[in-house]
């Protein structure tokens, strides 16, 4: 009759009346716990909090008994001539005594498992609440990530109006949009397989490789090769990135683009009137190996009048208040109604209007691009750098000839200084013209005419090699000096060779012969051109302001 | 990889991008990039973005190229210049040959 309880410690508050400890010692008999612990009824209020399951047991019903109780998980036990009424203001379970032995055990039983129930509710709750905090200090922490990774983000160009709408918290979609230094603008709209803070982390390395690329004016073929390469070793495979990355040139008539897995990108001219589709061609970023990619880019003609639109499916496949798909044709038809680059508010609206009170169930991002003259040219350093005077100079023999890419070498260390930097691509033709001259001409002893037809071009070139490699005396000097008050460049070269005479600049007629440039370009960039020693030296200078 | 070369996929276009140094160094390479256009008479763009240094044999190769592919491409186009590789290609007249964007 008896079960051995699974309770293992039980509170027995007790007046130490001979009521109590009769009620007591029956208690311990019935064995209602492996363990009793014996308190003082004076003791107990009611707003204990406890820590086992617990019974009270008084002789008398006391006033104290009858206030709300902070635990109403516990057993009163009184005596059977108790006022009932009374009694039942108790807030917790009363047993009249004696009971019955089956009565008892019940009443205890279910007091001890109300009592775990709760006590277990309270933990699961507890743990809850400390869950929720951590998660939102973790969203916090990445949201401020994702604000410092796209803080860079260009989207405020004046020539593109965006709608980013995530369905929840983080966005799956992205757009991105970066000048490049030739006036160039990439935008990149990539959508990642679900929505929410999983396929956002994919964002973080796409985009900080976006920007990097875009600052070095990567081609959108190597720049998508390297997405790629990042997110195939990146992604879980059942993730992966649609994406479409334009890049427009300078002048705004030539966009090329690689579409991997975005819905057709489509351009219109002035009047709505959609005039290229550009569909995918490619499967989505971070699905194929690199040996596997293919980063083959089109390109198209577009004018200042044109626009690009640029979406991901979340806006094709919005339900509408009838639960229908938006679907292409009627985002076509809205693009045609509201064209002009001042519409995209009402375009949105409409889009809204469409949706109602549906919620989103994917992220849904659209941006409009005019194909304009972009006007982000900027200069590539600034004219303000501090600059110190100096003189570099170098002999060369004929082993270093044979050994150093010398003009090369020589721009390597002269092309890094601030002051030089912004000039280093005309200061190496300037002395790439010089010193090949000292050194086909006057070293090398060949003749420029060679060059005239491609056979020619090539052959001279592989003379060039193999007298070079053949060389055993003479030397090239090079002196470089550089004034900065002036902001002047003079550059001398001087060969141990055969004396030369300069030819005359090509004329426009022949402006197709492949030789002869050469000189006609030191003339035209260079300044105070001169030649002396039999040809054998030459000097010029350069101003590094005149750019 | 100092010359990447791209065709699109419906032949029409042919992009050839020199990358770093544009010199006699590449004269094989760079031949060897317009030496197979196909019959679709392709626009071939020459994309210079990463162009640093280039000298005057570089213009006699482009200038040879126009001379082998003329006849076989709608047109050729040097794109992406930066400032300085432009201004030497104006001096030079290239765009009285070439169509320089």
């Amino acid at each position: 009759m008896l079960k051995p309880s699974q309770q293992i410690v039980i509170d027995i508050y007790q007046d130490d009346s001979s009521f109590a400890r009769s009620v007591v010692d029956e208690l311990k008999r019935l064995r209602i716990a492996r363990r009793i612990r014996l308190r003082s009824a004076a003791d107990w209020h009611p707003d204990l909090s406890l820590l086992h399951p617990t019974i009270v047991v008084s002789a008398a019903l006391e006033t104290r008994f009858l206030q709300a109780l902070d635990c109403p998980h516990q057993l009163l036990v009184l005596p059977r001539e108790t006022d009932q009424q009374e009694s039942l203001k108790w807030h917790g379970d009363v047993l009249p005594w004696p009971s019955s032995v089956g009565l008892t055990l019940q009443r205890v039983q279910l007091m001890a498992t109300s009592f775990n129930t709760m006590r277990q509710l309270h933990a699961v709750r507890k743990s809850l609440i400390l869950h929720t905090q951590r998660v939102e200090r973790e969203h916090e922490l990445v949201e401020h990530i994702f604000r410092n990774a796209l803080s860079r983000n260009f989207t405020n160009y004046e020539h593109i109006r965006t709608l980013l709408t995530p369905a929840s918290k983080f966005n799956g979609d992205l757009c991105l949009v970066a000048p490049g230094p030739l006036g160039n603008l990439y935008v990149l709209m990539a959508d990642f397989t679900g929505h929410g803070l999983a396929p956002a982390t994919g964002a973080l390395p796409l985009s900080q490789a976006f920007f990097a690329m875009a600052d070095r004016s990567v081609s959108v073929a190597e720049m998508v090769v390297e997405f790629n390469y990042r997110l195939n070793r990146l992604l879980p495979n059942d993730m992966f990135c649609a994406c479409f990355l334009l890049e427009l040139s300078a002048n705004g008539e030539r966009l090329s683009y690689w579409n991997g897995g975005m819905p057709p990108a489509l351009v219109f001219g002035q009047d709505g009137v959609v005039k290229h589709r550009l569909k995918a061609q490619h499967m989505a970023l971070g699905v194929l190996s690199v040996d596997d990619f293919d980063s083959q880019v089109a390109t198209i003609r577009t004018q200042a009048t044109d626009a690009i639109a640029l979406f991901t499916d979340g806006v094709i496949e919005m339900l509408s208040q009838k639960r229908e798909f938006l679907g292409m044709e009627a985002l076509e038809h809205l693009i045609q109604t509201y064209p002009g680059r001042d519409d995209f508010q009402s375009l949105v609206t409409e889009l809204e209007n469409f949706r109602g009170t549906q919620p989103l169930h994917d992220d849904l991002s659209l941006a409009i691009l005019q194909c304009c003259p972009t006007g982000l040219a900027s200069p590539e350093y600034g004219d303000e750098v501090q600059a110190l005077p100096f003189t570099f100079q170098t002999t060369l023999d004929a082993e270093d000839l044979r050994q150093v890419d010398v003009v090369t070498s020589v721009l390597g260390v002269l092309g890094r200084l601030p002051a030089l930097h912004g000039h280093r691509t005309t200061i190496y033709l300037l002395l790439a013209e010089v010193f090949n001259n000292a050194l086909e001409h006057g070293l090398l002893g060949l003749d420029s005419r060679m060059k005239s037809d491609p056979e020619g071009f090539a052959y001279y070139y592989q003379l060039r090699t193999e007298r070079l490699q053949a060389l055993q005396s003479g030397s090239i000097s090079i002196e470089v000096r550089f004034d900065q008050r002036q902001n002047y460049l003079r550059i001398s070269v001087s060969n141990t060779g055969v004396p030369w005479e300069p030819d005359q600049p090509i004329s426009t007629t022949r402006l197709s012969q492949p030789y002869g440039r050469g000189l006609d370009l030191l003339q035209q960039l260079a300044d105070d051109l001169r030649w002396t020693d039999n040809g054998r030296k030459v000097s010029f200078g350069y101003h590094l302001a005149s750019r | 990889m100092s010359i990447t070369r791209h065709v699109s996929n419906d032949g029409k276009e042919l992009t050839i991008a020199v990358h770093g140094k544009f010199d006699f160094g590449l004269v094989h390479e760079f031949r060897r990039a317009y030496s197979s256009i196909g019959d679709e008479k392709p626009t071939i763009y020459i994309d210079l973005r990463e162009t640093e240094y280039l000298d005057s044999s570089a213009l006699g190769m482009l200038l040879n190229m126009r001379k082998a592919v003329s006849d076989n491409v709608k047109g050729i186009h040097i794109i992406n210049s930066r400032p300085e590789v432009k201004t030497i290609l104006d001096i030079s007249r290239f765009d009285k040959l070439f169509t320089i964007e």
